[in-house]
C-alpha cells in the first residue's frame, strides 16, 4: 500500500543543511498496524507529515496505492484525504465550533455524501463510540479521552482506508489511552484498517504489528511484533 | 453544506462576539452613513425626472462673453426668442416659453367678498408647454383650457385651497395683481416637491403684455424657455442653426458677446451656474463631495474588518488545517469565510437602516428637503443597499479568505502560520490609511469651521442690525403713495431712520448695467446699480469718503459711487471723481459723492463697482432701522400702517440679520454635515484601532510575561507597545497633509474673503489622532501588561 523508497528531508540553513530523514526505505502493507518509535527530534512527526502528504520530501520517491504522490496536486491530495486517509491528533483538533456530530459529519460533507446516509453514518459513529448523548455538546464540554475518540469517530466516519496517528494517547490518562489502543487494535484486526501511529509509549506499540524504530533520521531497527 | 457554514458563521462571530461587535458598529455606522448619502443624491438626481420626453427636454439658457473673458451665465432668455426658435428651428417639436409672475392673488366666495388674499407666484404658461411637460390633468385639457386669454389652470392642491373642492374651481375666477380676473379652466395634479418648475397656477400665456416683449437685448429672470428635440435629434444638430440664428436676431450693438446654451433637463438641478425657479439647485461639487465622504466611510469600515480578520486568523489556522485534512478544498474554505463576512454585513445593514431611520429627520431638517426610506416606494434603494452588502462583503471578506484559506495545513494545525510580516505590513499600510483619511476629514472640518466663523465675524462694510425690510408694491398707485407711508412709520417710536430702495447693500441678486463715464467709451464692465433714497447712508450706516451724499428726488439727478468703481476707473483720488459726468441709459448725471467700499454680496464675491441714484420707479422695499429693544412693537405698527395704505396688497418683510446668514446657508449645511461625518469616521477609526489593540495585546500576552518576568515595569511594557502606533500615526498625518493641504486650498479658493491658512488647524488635527491612539492604547495595553505573568505562561 505505502512505498518509500530513500526519502530524505533537511532543512538548509545558510548553506548548512540539518537533515530530518535519511535514507528511508520502508514498505508497509493494507490491514498492517505500525508504531513509529524513537527519541525527540527522531523525524517521527516528519515521517508521519510525509506519509500524510501534508509535507513533501527533499529526496525519495513515496507511492500509495501504486500511485507516485510526491509533488501531487492539490486537488487529487484533497481526493486521497476525502476517500482514503484518516488523520488523528495529539491535540484532537476538534473545530470548537462545531458539536459533536457536527464535527463527524464535516469529512462526509466534503466527500459529498449524501444527507440521508450521512446522517445514518454519524448515527452508527455515535452508536459505536457510545455517544448518542452527547451528539450536541461542544469539544470544550467533552473529556480529553472523549474528544480523541470524536477525533477517532470523525477519522473513521468517510471509511478510509489508513488513518494515520500522531501521538493519539499523548494528551490522554493511562485509562483512557488504553481504550483508544484497544480501538485501534480492534478496527485494524476487524475492518482491515491499515493503522500508523506515531507514539513514545512501549505499551502502546506493543498494540501494533510492527514498529519502526526511528534514530536522527535513520530507521535504526523495523521489528515484527509477535502477539 | 450552506446551511452548516451559516450555523458555524453564527457561532464563531459569537465566540468572539467582543470582535464582532467592533466590526459591526463600526460598519453598521458607515453603511448608514452611505445609505443616508446614497438618499440624498438619489433625491437630488431624481429632479425633474418624472416627464415622458425626459431625454429629449432642453431649457434655453443665456451665456454673455466679456471682452475681458469674463463670462456670466443665466438661466433666463429674452422675450422674443420663443417664437423666434419655433420658426428657425427645424428640429424642435415644440418650444414653449415659461413666464413666472408674483403678485396678489384674489379668491372671492360664493357671495362675492374676498376670502383669499395672498401674494404668490404664477407662471404664464401656453399650451405648446404641456406638450413637452406630460402634465396628468384631471379637468380639461391643456390645448383648450389655455388657449384664450384671462384663462388659468390651478393645480388640485391650490383648487382645494382655493375653492375647498377642485370640482367646484370649473368655471369660477381668481384676481391676479388686482387688475386681471382670470377664469379657472383646468385642473392637473399637483407636482411632485423634487421639480424644478413647481406650477400650481398657470395663467395662459396669450394674456401675457410686457414692454420688452420685442426687445433682445433684455433679459428678466422671470423669462425661461423649454424645447423638445424631434426625436433622433441630437443637441449636436442645432449648433450650425444656432450661429445664424445669433447673427439673425442680435443685431444692437453690446459690450457682451450673447449666446444661448441648451441645459439637457436632468441639469437644471446640479448646475450652479444657473438658478431656476424653484430655486433649489444643489451644486456637482456638492454631490461629488458628499459621494467621496460617503465611500471614505465605507472604507474606514472595511478596514476596520480586514484589520480583525486577519488579526484573528492566526487563532483560526488550526481549523483551516484540520478542515484541509479532512478534505476541504479552498474554495470550500473561502466560501465559508465569506458567508461569514456576509452574515456580519447584512446584521451591520439591519442595525445600519434602523440608523438610518433615527438619522433621517435630522438630515431632512439639514437640507429642508423631503426625504424618505422607502423601500417599496423606492427599489432602488434596496438595489443600492444589496450593492453596498456585496461591496463591503467582498472587499472586506475576500483577502482575510484568500489568506486563510491559504495557510498549509502541516503547520496550520500546530498553530504555526506566520502570518506575522505578510498580514502585520498590510495591516500597518490600512491603519495608516484609515488615519490618513480621519486627519484630512478632521483638518478639512476644523478649516471649514474657522473659514464659517470669520464670515459671521467678519465687518460687511455697513450696519445690518436692527434693520427690517418692508416689500412696497410696484405699481404707479401704490407708488403715490410712497412718501405718506414713509413719514407715517418714522413717526412711530422706535423708528430711528428709513429708506427707500431697490435692494440692501448686500444682497443675493443685484441689478447690473453698463455705463459711460466722464465722456469716455462704454466701459468693458458692469456697474451694480442701486437705486436708494436720500436715507440709504443713514439707515445702512455707510461712510462717505469725499463729497456728499445724494439728495432728494424721484428721477435720477446725482450718483454716488463707490471706491471699487473708481479702481476699476483708475481714479485714484476720490476728490476727483466728483463732478464727473455718468450716463447710464440715456441718464446723464454728476458724481456727487463717493463711499467707502462695502460687500454687495455674499462674502464668496469680491466687492463689485457700485452706481448708486435716486429713483421711485425702481424701489422695492423700505429699509426701516429700529431701536433695538423696540423692534417687536415697531413691526407690529408698521405692518398695521402698511395695510392701511395697502389694502389689496399683501404684507411681507424680512429681517436684514437673517437675509446675510441666509447667504451662507449651504456653507452652514457643508459644516455640519462635515462635523457629522468627521464625527463618525473618527469613531469608527477609533473602534477599529481599540479592536486591533486589544488583538495585539491578547497576542503578546505570552511574551509581555516573559519580558515582566525579566523586570520590565508596566510603564516600559504599556510604551513597548505604544511606540509602534504612535509611528504609524505619525505617518498617517504625514501622508494626510498635502492631501487635505490641497483640498482645502481648492475650497477656500471659492471665497472671495477667506482666512489665510496656518498650520493650527494640521496640529490639531495630529493632536486630535494621537490622543486617541494614546488613550485606546494605553487603556488597552495596561490592562494586558497587568496581568499575572504565570496566568500567560501556564498555557504552555
Amino acid at each position: 500500500m505505502i512505498q518509500l523508497q530513500n526519502i530524505e528531508k533537511y532543512y538548509a540553513n545558510k548553506g548548512l543543511k540539518s537533515y530530518i530523514l535519511r535514507h528511508v526505505s520502508t514498505t508497509i502493507q493494507q490491514g498492517e498496524f505500525v508504531s513509529i518509535m524513537g527519541p525527540s527530534g527522531a523525524g517521527k512527526s516528519t515521517l508521519l507529515n510525509i506519509l500524510g502528504m501534508l509535507e513533501e520530501p527533499t529526496y525519495g520517491s513515496y507511492e500509495f496505492m501504486g500511485e507516485n504522490v510526491v509533488s501531487l496536486n492539490e486537488r487529487k491530495r484533497i481526493e486521497l484525504y476525502r476517500n482514503h486517509i484518516g488523520f488523528v491528533f495529539q491535540a484532537y483538533h476538534l473545530i470548537d465550533e462545531m458539536t459533536v456530530a457536527e464535527n463527524i459529519e464535516a469529512p462526509l460533507l466534503y466527500k459529498k455524501v449524501g444527507s440521508a446516509e450521512r446522517k445514518s453514518r454519524v448515527a452508527e459513529m455515535l452508536d459505536r463510540f457510545n455517544m448518542v448523548a452527547k451528539k450536541d455538546l461542544f469539544p470544550n464540554q467533552l473529556s480529553g479521552g472523549q474528544q480523541q475518540l470524536v477525533g477517532i469517530a470523525r477519522a473513521l466516519a468517510a471509511q478510509p482506508l489508513i488513518i494515520l496517528a500522531d501521538e493519539p494517547t499523548g494528551n490522554l490518562q493511562s485509562a483512557q489511552a488504553l481504550q483508544i489502543m484497544d480501538l485501534f487494535k480492534k478496527l485494524n484486526e476487524e475492518e482491515n484498517i491499515t493503522i500508523i501511529q506515531v507514539t513514545h509509549s512501549e505499551i502502546n506499540a506493543g498494540y501494533g504489528t510492527r514498529i519502526l524504530h526511528l534514530l536522527d533520521g535513520v530507521i535504526s531497527e523495523d521489528i515484527q511484533v509477535v502477539v | 453544506m450552506f446551511r452548516l457554514n451559516l450555523k458555524i458563521a453564527f457561532r464563531n462571530l459569537w465566540k468572539n462576539r467582543g470582535y464582532t461587535l467592533i466590526n459591526i458598529a463600526g460598519l453598521s455606522i458607515g453603511m448608514a452613513g452611505c445609505i443616508l448619502i446614497f438618499l440624498f443624491i438619489s433625491y437630488q438626481l431624481s429632479f425633474d425626472q418624472q416627464y415622458k420626453n425626459k431625454d429629449r427636454i432642453y431649457r434655453v439658457v443665456s451665456q454673455a462673453h466679456y471682452a475681458g473673458g469674463e463670462e456670466e451665465f443665466d438661466s433666463a432668455v429674452p422675450l422674443p426668442l420663443a417664437d423666434a426658435m419655433r420658426n428657425d428651428f427645424g428640429m424642435l417639436e415644440n418650444v414653449a416659453a415659461l413666464e413666472s409672475a408674483w403678485g396678489v392673488i384674489k379668491v372671492k366666495d360664493a357671495t362675492g367678498n374676498v376670502k383669499i388674499k395672498i401674494k404668490g407666484r404664477a407662471f404664464y404658461v401656453a399650451p405648446d408647454f404641456f406638450k413637452i411637460f406630460d402634465y396628468k390633468w384631471l379637468h380639461g385639457n391643456p390645448e383648450q383650457a389655455l388657449k384664450e386669454p384671462n384663462t388659468v389652470a390651478l393645480s388640485k392642491e391650490t383648487a382645494e385651497r382655493f375653492f375647498g373642492d377642485w370640482h367646484q374651481a370649473i368655471g369660477r375666477t381668481i384676481n391676479f395683481k388686482n387688475n386681471k380676473e382670470l377664469k379657472v379652466t383646468g385642473v392637473f395634479a399637483d407636482i411632485p416637491e423634487n421639480n424644478s418648475n413647481v406650477i400650481n397656477i398657470a395663467i395662459s400665456y396669450a394674456g401675457f403684455e410686457h414692454k420688452n416683449q420685442k426687445r433682445w437685448g433684455s433679459i428678466s429672470s422671470d423669462s425661461e424657455c423649454y424645447i423638445l428635440l424631434k426625436p433622433g435629434v441630437t443637441i449636436a444638430d442645432l449648433e450650425r442653426p444656432k450661429a445664424a440664428f445669433l447673427k439673425k436676431y442680435y443685431v444692437e450693438k453690446t459690450v457682451a458677446k450673447p449666446d444661448h446654451l441648451f441645459q439637457p433637463l436632468k441639469e437644471i438641478h446640479i448646475d450652479e451656474r444657473f438658478s431656476n425657479f424653484s430655486g433649489k439647485v444643489t451644486s456637482k461639487s456638492e454631490l461629488f463631495g458628499l459621494t467621496a465622504i460617503g465611500v471614505l466611510l465605507l472604507i474606514t469600515a472595511c478596514i476596520n474588518f480586514i484589520n480583525l480578520a486577519t488579526a484573528q486568523a492566526v487563532g483560526r489556522s488550526k481549523e483551516v488545517g484540520v478542515r484541509k485534512v479532512m478534505g476541504s478544498g479552498k474554495q470550500q474554505l473561502m466560501i465559508q469565510f465569506l458567508t461569514e463576512t456576509m452574515m456580519l454585513t447584512l446584521i451591520a445593514l439591519l442595525l445600519a437602516c434602523a440608523i438610518t431611520e433615527i438619522a433621517l429627520p435630522g438630515m431632512s431638517a439639514l437640507f429642508k428637503e423631503k426625504i424618505t426610506f422607502n423601500l417599496l416606494e423606492r427599489p432602488v434603494i434596496f438595489l443600492f443597499m444589496s450593492g453596498m452588502v456585496l461591496f463591503v462583503g467582498f472587499l472586506s471578506g475576500f483577502y482575510p479568505a484568500m489568506v486563510m484559506s491559504g495557510f498549509s495545513p502541516a503547520l496550520a494545525i500546530k498553530n504555526k502560520v506566520n502570518i506575522g510580516h505578510g498580514g502585520g505590513v498590510l495591516r500597518k499600510v490600512l491603519v495608516v490609511v484609515q488615519f490618513a483619511i480621519t486627519i484630512i476629514l478632521v483638518t478639512g472640518t476644523l478649516v471649514i469651521l474657522m473659514q464659517m466663523k470669520f464670515i459671521r465675524e467678519k465687518p460687511l462694510g455697513f450696519n445690518s442690525s436692527a434693520i427690517a425690510l418692508l416689500s412696497v408694491p410696484s405699481d404707479s398707485l401704490c407708488k403715490s403713495k410712497f412718501e405718506i407711508l414713509k413719514t407715517r412709520i418714522l413717526n412711530e417710536p422706535g423708528v430711528l431712520t428709513a429708506s427707500f430702495c431697490n435692494s440692501a447693500p448686500a444682497a443675493e441678486s443685484n441689478m447690473t448695467s453698463e455705463f459711460y463715464y466722464d465722456g469716455t467709451a462704454m466701459q468693458d464692465f458692469q456697474a451694480n446699480i442701486k437705486f436708494i433714497d436720500q436715507d440709504y447712508l443713514k439707515t445702512f450706516g455707510l461712510q462717505l469718503l469725499a463729497g456728499r451724499f445724494l439728495t432728494k428726488s424721484d428721477t435720477i439727478r446725482e450718483y454716488v459711487v463707490n471706491e471699487t468703481l473708481l479702481k476699476k476707473l483708475k481714479v485714484v483720488h476720490p476728490q476727483d471723481a466728483i463732478g464727473k459726468m455718468i450716463i447710464l441709459s440715456d441718464h446723464r448725471a454728476r458724481i456727487v459723492g463717493v463711499v467707502k467700499d462695502f460687500n454687495n454680496k455674499s462674502l464668496k464675491e469680491s466687492i463689485s463697482p457700485i452706481l448708486m441714484t435716486t429713483r421711485k420707479d425702481g424701489y422695492a422695499a423700505l429699509a426701516l432701522k429700529m431701536e433695538a429693544h423696540q423692534i417687536p412693537a415697531v413691526m407690529k405698527n408698521a405692518e398695521k400702517i402698511w395695510n392701511e395704505y395697502y389694502p389689496d396688497q399683501v404684507y411681507s418683510s424680512d429681517f436684514m440679520d437673517d437675509k446675510i446668514r441666509n447667504y451662507y446657508e449651504s456653507e452652514q449645511v457643508t459644516g455640519a454635515l462635515f462635523k457629522v461625518f468627521a464625527i463618525v469616521i473618527i469613531f469608527i477609526s477609533f473602534i477599529g484601532l481599540f479592536g486591533l489593540i486589544s488583538f495585539v495585546a491578547t497576542q503578546r500576552t505570552k511574551e509581555m510575561a516573559i519580558r515582566k518576568v525579566l523586570g520590565a515595569s508596566v510603564f516600559e511594557l504599556v510604551s513597548m507597545l505604544n511606540t509602534t502606533f504612535i509611528f504609524l500615526i505619525l505617518l498617517a498625518n504625514l501622508i494626510a497633509w498635502p492631501v487635505a493641504y490641497i483640498f482645502i486650498q481648492k475650497w477656500l479658493s471659492g471665497y472671495a474673503y477667506r482666512i489665510t491658512l496656518n498650520i493650527w488647524p494640521f496640529a490639531a488635527a495630529m493632536f486630535i489622532s494621537l490622543m486617541i491612539t494614546l488613550i485606546t492604547v494605553s487603556f488597552r495595553s495596561y490592562k494586558a501588561a497587568k496581568t499575572n505573568p504565570v496566568d500567560a505562561l501556564k498555557y504552555e
